[in-house]
């Protein structure tokens, strides 16, 4: 129920590699444009998709869901999923979750573009 | 749920607004309809506004017995058959939603007054005013309008509401209704649903005289298909660990039906853990869950060591690894959930785990189910009135000794 959350989202591309750099919060009420907008990106694309979490404050358990999905449907068409860049309390979420041990996490972007 | 209650709302108004408005036109002036016609033809080429004409009141009947759309009636007052105030009350009877506008003789003040009792939502005068028509019929168009999007918006909050109801309802039939204590522990837990229930659960499942399983899960998302992912994790969970299995082992068959076909990918952090109380040992396994604290006598507060396990439906085959605790005479074991420690103060700053630990230090020799209350108290002070936005569930278990 956060009031206003606003996932803000810039992309860049790095030859097949695809870098999506959201902003703000991955919460319930910005997890289904923010899946709608990986799904679209992935269906465009057709190298691995690196997610940069610089810019990301919080994620929820419904934006971790949304990475999963995006994971399965790049593994379909034999694409991977990096995630990098995150705050220390974000990497906290992954690892308690035990989401860190599923997905691939880097420290920089460029650590990620190159493991794409 | 901001979210969906605004497409909700745009979509109610997109439907109240959308295509051209029907009017019927009832006068037994023949001369009439082309006037009309004449008068709105571009708004009518515009597809706007459309017209149907009936000349008597029975006739105007027939037509919006076959036709739905036709939202606003024109009517003069005397005309053969049935006159424009029989119409009115049947109109007013039979259908609410239609506003009606008289047309009657300059000063019959008579008529004019039967017709606004009768619901009339407005009236012109003859001869007719085409400008004066068209302001009435815009101001009635607006009036309409405003009344669909209202009522539109009404029904959408209540099917959403219901839908809330039925998510609350779901999680609210699973949760333990009596906390299992004998000479040597005792438990209490509790669980306050966010207003769009998040999906939490815990669970304590009896395994003869000295044991019992503690479980606490949290799904991922909101609403009715965390629910129902909710459901079928703890039924899952509690037909396994009735027959006394291992934890890791109660994880590993949970996790591989609920990840089977799993197209969604929702998923479940869960913990589970076996408490002898004859042994003081405590078998636990961890997935994916913020790991719960050991609250020894004397305030030393420690997170118990995770089994770097993986929330529950993502991975099938995965295999769950288990730890063992020792528990001393006066311990607790709390759990708890992320809507604890992701409670959202003034300013957007998070409870965080510092602050439970404190409270929690303070809580050494406090009975289970004032544990359980200090904790959603401290939660609540903590929000300072901002809005619950997750489910908050908090369990204890207190080893009384051997």
């Amino acid at each position: 129920m956060a009031t206003g959350s606003v996932l803000d989202l810039t992309t860049e591309t790095e030859g097949d590699t695809t870098v999506v750099i959201p902003a703000g919060r991955i919460d319930g009420s910005t997890a289904s444009p923010f899946q709608e907008s990986l799904l679209k990106l992935i269906e465009g694309g057709k190298g691995s998709l690196v997610v940069d979490f610089e810019n990301i404050e919080y994620i929820s358990s419904a934006g971790l869901r949304v990475l999963l999905l995006a994971a399965k449907q790049l593994q379909a068409g034999g694409r991977k999923i990096v995630l990098c860049a995150m705050r220390d309390h974000i990497a906290e979420v992954f690892k308690i979750s035990g989401f860190s041990e599923i997905l691939a996490i880097h420290p920089t972007r460029q650590d990620a573009i190159d493991a794409g | 749920m901001p979210d969906n209650l605004e497409e909700a709302i745009s979509e109610a108004l997109a439907e109240a607004t959308d295509g051209p408005i029907k009017i019927l036109v009832v006068d037994d002036e023949v001369d009439l309809e082309a006037l009309v016609l004449q008068k709105f033809r571009r708004r009518i080429r515009r597809n706007e506004l459309v017209f149907e004409f009936a000349h008597n009141g029975q006739e105007a009947m027939e037509k919006l017995d076959v036709d739905d759309d036709i939202s606003m009636v024109i009517s003069d007052i005397n005309m053969p058959v049935m006159d424009g105030l029989a119409l009115l009350k049947q109109l007013n009877e039979t259908r609410p939603n239609i506003r009606s506008v008289i047309v009657s003789a300059y000063g019959d003040m008579n008529n004019i007054r039967t017709a606004m009792n009768r619901g009339a939502f407005d009236f012109v005068t003859k001869p007719i005013d085409f400008n004066d028509l068209e302001i009435t019929i815009d101001k009635t168009l607006k009036h309409l309008a405003l009344v669909r999007e209202a009522l539109s918006n009404r029904d959408q909050l209540v099917a959403l509401s219901r839908e809330l109801d039925v998510a609350r309802d779901m999680q609210a039939s699973v949760l333990p209704r009596s906390f299992p204590s004998t000479a040597r522990y005792n438990t209490h837990g509790l669980m306050v649903p966010a207003k769009e229930v998040g999906g939490d659960f815990y669970d304590f499942v009896p395994l003869g005289e000295d044991k019992i399983g503690v479980a606490i899960g949290d799904v991922s998302g909101k609403g009715v298909p965390a629910a129902l992912f909710m459901m079928a994790c703890r039924t899952l969970l509690r037909s396994h660990a009735l027959e006394g299995g291992r934890p890791d082992e109660a994880l590993a068959y949970v996790n591989n039906l609920l990840a089977d076909d799993n197209e969604s990918c929702m998923f479940v952090t869960l913990f589970y853990g076996v408490f002898d109380s004859g042994s003081g040992v405590f078998n636990y396994c961890n997935g994916g869950h913020n790991p719960p604290r050991l609250v020894h006598r004397g305030g030393q507060v420690t997170a118990l060591p995770t089994t770097r396990d993986v929330a529950l439906g993502v991975l099938p085959g995965h295999t769950f690894s288990q730890e063992t605790l020792q528990l001393e005479s006066g311990d607790m074991l709390f759990f708890y959930t992320d809507g604890v420690t992701e409670a959202e103060g003034p300013g957007s700053e998070e409870l965080g785990e510092d602050r439970l630990d404190a409270l929690l230090a303070t809580l050494d020799d406090t009975s289970c189910d004032d544990v359980t209350s200090r904790v959603l108290d401290q939660v609540r002070e903590f929000a300072a009135g901002n809005a619950q936005s997750d489910d908050i569930t908090c369990v204890a278990l207190r080893y009384l000794g051997g």
